[in-house]
């Protein structure tokens, strides 16, 4: 008995201590999400020459290293999105130095004074709040301050089928004709879906929170609707909220959407070539880009994509992006420059992390020809300035997003009537606001 | 003789129904194993594509080209392993003392364990999060290891099965001198040995499994058992982009509870029949 207990007593005692790094050099803790490949970029430093948002982040992370021997950013890959991880590393009070965080997430962790406001940093690294634009700005900032780097800039977009949308006689000039109001939209639908005998919407409204959402958020903020009059209160039994539902339930209900889809089943049918606008949000780009780059395959040279179009009030989207955010905790002088050269070094690689398809965070990026040079940026560059997120001071907003999605969805689907589906959303939304300490 | 044969023999129709049963419990794991073999690419548009050649071990190739996933394998083997060891001996011996000391307020210490298993995990998840934070024992093996002791189902099927076994037995081994510790050790124990069976076969089953206290206490990735890791590995929308490598995830991480099946298919069937306790 005493044989077989030994390896393991052996083994535990072997696991009890922290592994710590024992140098001279800064060590900066980093925590992330976007996957893991170490395997196919572990060694990579050239981030001009990798793909995707892991590979592209892995080689960002190798080659600041890399440049600055004096500072070593430890990575440590969260399984998405990372929150539960993230909260009981500040339960225990072992927080990272630098998390990636979307910028819905920031409220929630400012209002607890878990997180750094990040002035301090971005002065160090020498950028100014004006470098950022108004899109990611708004998205970090509470109040007046401004609690993390943005990353990018991210929403919904609409994806179109190029060839499908000639078919139906919706081109003009070689690029796509878009609605301008609810009616046109509806009409354009019928005839592509008259002409083409495919969907002109393809709809994720099962397990996909996120799209519905992101429509009433969208043309909500186009509106110039009060959404949110306090940040403990949500407004949605408003006749700007009707509008939008009845419009997309009607949609659905015409026969020129697909019905029942989840998120992969509508990615797999736009790509399919299986109907003419794909409402998705601006990190598919690149996938659907590859489709439209490869000979035999349903997207090739079929491929565009461009903002949600105005179909009400101005032209605004609704959007989020991500953030390197600054856990607090206990840092010495040296890793708090070295987090402040890391921002130097996230910034000036902007352009890198927008191949991903995400838009830039720092205006001088958003207007370079080299961003405006890559695949449809041009189209999309504008949501940049058109770009609004949730104030800042709402609380919660994933729950949020979750909650009145799912009742928005079940309205697009015909499931609930417009009225109880926003009355249910509200109720549940401003219960939930209520019940924060 | 004759009227046992025909009852071991099944008519067409009861092997239809077996066969069809068994389609549709293994077509999910048919379907996954097919969709591992198939490169991501191919998938994207068209899931059934798993269905026709060509397939590729690439999934396979890329999930041990990763830079840690034998870190993570031996992670949940040590995890499930000690887990699993600490279980069956103090199971034991809780099922030994319940069973067979008379101590003050035992009925009630007994009932009190069985409290235990009304309480959900995530019930006490906060402050047992906190008093692991205090003892500094996040991201280390103890950290994963010790939760998984506490486990009152363990208590209760050992106290049973020790109930069930003849006391002539004690009263035989201290006639002939053996003390308490000799008895449990050379006496009751070797009787237990199905109890401890399935009681380790259900321990390392559900610690390789878990994913709740692994995700929140080894937040470092060095520490993550295989169920994390394999998360973390995951890119955003692999359900889409990345379905084979997902799968073939799937399949990676259960083929150790694969071989712990065929090891112990026995004592599993039996622990399902209900017949492991006396």
């Amino acid at each position: 008995m005493r044989r077989f207990l030994l390896p393991w007593a052996a083994l535990l005692a072997a696991g009890c201590g922290e592994v710590a790094g024992k140098d001279d050099r800064a060590q900066i803790y980093l925590q992330r999400f976007f996957g893991e490949c170490g395997a196919q970029y572990g060694g990579a430093t050239d981030v001009s020459k990798v793909e995707g948002e892991c590979g592209i982040v892995t080689a960002m992370i190798n080659k600041f290293n890399a440049n600055n021997p004096d500072v070593h950013v430890s990575s440590n890959v969260v399984a998405w999105p990372g929150y539960p991880q993230l909260s009981a590393q500040m339960a225990a009070r072992d927080p990272p130095d630098l998390v990636t965080m979307h910028t819905g997430m920031i409220s929630d962790y400012a209002a607890e004074g878990l997180l750094e406001p990040v002035e301090p940093y971005l002065a160090e690294a020498g950028i100014g709040p004006s470098a950022l634009t108004a899109a990611s700005r708004g998205a970090v900032t509470i109040g007046d301050r401004l609690y993390g780097l943005p990353f990018d800039t991210h929403g919904g977009l609409f994806h179109i089928n190029t060839r499908l949308f000639a078919e139906a006689g919706l081109m003009k000039d070689g690029e796509p004709v878009l609605p301008t109001s609810p009616e046109q939209m509806m009409a354009h639908a019928r005839q592509f879906t008259a002409r083409t005998g495919k969907p002109y919407l393809i709809q994720s409204l099962v397990g996909d929170n996120a799209y519905a959402a992101r429509n009433l958020y969208t043309y909500l903020l186009a509106q110039d609707a009060v959404l949110f009059p306090g940040p403990r209160r949500i407004r949605l039994q408003t006749p700007e909220a009707e509008r939008i539902v009845d419009f997309f339930r009607a949609i659905t209900a015409s026969g020129t959407s697909t019905r029942n889809q989840d998120t992969p089943a509508a990615i797999a049918s736009f790509m399919s070539g299986e109907g003419g606008i794909y409402p998705t949000g601006t990190w598919m780009i690149g996938q659907f880009e590859a489709e439209a780059n490869t000979p035999g395959r349903p997207l090739f040279r079929s491929y565009t994509v461009y903002p949600y179009p105005r179909l009400w009030g101005a032209q605004v989207s609704y959007v989020s992006g991500h953030a390197w955010v600054v856990p607090r905790r206990e840092r010495t002088a040296e890793q708090r420059r070295a987090i402040g050269r890391f921002f130097r070094f996230i910034a000036e690689h902007n352009f890198d992390w927008a191949r991903t398809g995400h838009l830039p965070a720092f205006r001088a990026v958003v207007e370079s020809p080299a961003f405006k040079a890559l695949p449809h940026r041009s189209n999309i560059a504008p949501v940049a300035s058109t770009g609004r997120p949730l104030p800042g001071g709402v609380q919660r907003q994933n729950a949020i997003e979750g909650l009145v999605g799912e009742e928005v969805a079940a309205a697009f689907n015909g499931q609930k009537p417009t009225r109880q589906a926003l009355a249910d959303a509200e109720r549940r939304v401003n219960e939930l606001l209520a019940g924060l300490d | 003789m004759a009227a046992e044969a025909d009852r071991g023999r099944w008519s067409p129709l009861t092997l239809l129904a077996i066969l069809l049963a068994a389609f549709v419990m293994l077509a999910p794991l048919i379907w996954t194993l097919l969709l591992s073999l198939k490169a991501n690419e191919a998938l994207i548009g068209n899931s059934g594509a798993a269905l026709s050649p060509p397939w590729t071990l690439e999934n396979y190739r890329s999930i041990l080209q990763g830079n840690q996933v034998f870190r993570w394998l031996i992670n949940s083997l040590i995890v499930s392993g000690g887990t699993t060891l600490g279980v069956l001996v103090l199971c034991s011996l809780a099922g030994y003392g319940f069973s067979r000391l008379d101590f003050p307020f035992r009925r009630t210490l007994f009932i009190f364990v069985l409290l235990g298993l009304a309480i959900p995990e995530q019930a006490v998840i906060l402050p047992q999060h906190q008093l692991f934070a205090e003892l500094r024992l996040h991201n280390s093996y103890p950290g994963l290891i010790l939760p998984g002791l506490a486990g009152p189902f363990g208590v209760f099927f050992m106290t049973q099965y020790m109930r069930a076994i003849p006391r002539d037995l004690d009263e035989a081994a201290m006639l002939d001198g053996a003390s308490r510790l000799k008895l449990f050790w050379k006496v009751l124990l070797p009787l237990t040995l199905p109890a401890q069976a399935t009681l380790g076969v259900f321990t390392f089953l559900g610690t390789w499994n878990a994913y709740w206290w692994p995700l929140i206490s080894a937040t470092r990735s060095d520490m993550y058992t295989l169920t994390v890791g394999l998360a973390a590995a995951q890119m955003n929308y692999a359900q889409t982009s990345g379905l084979g490598f997902l799968m073939a995830q799937a399949v990676f991480a259960s083929i150790p509870i694969f071989i712990v099946y065929i090891l112990f298919q026995k004592q599993i069937v039996r622990a399902m029949a209900g017949t492991a306790v006396r």
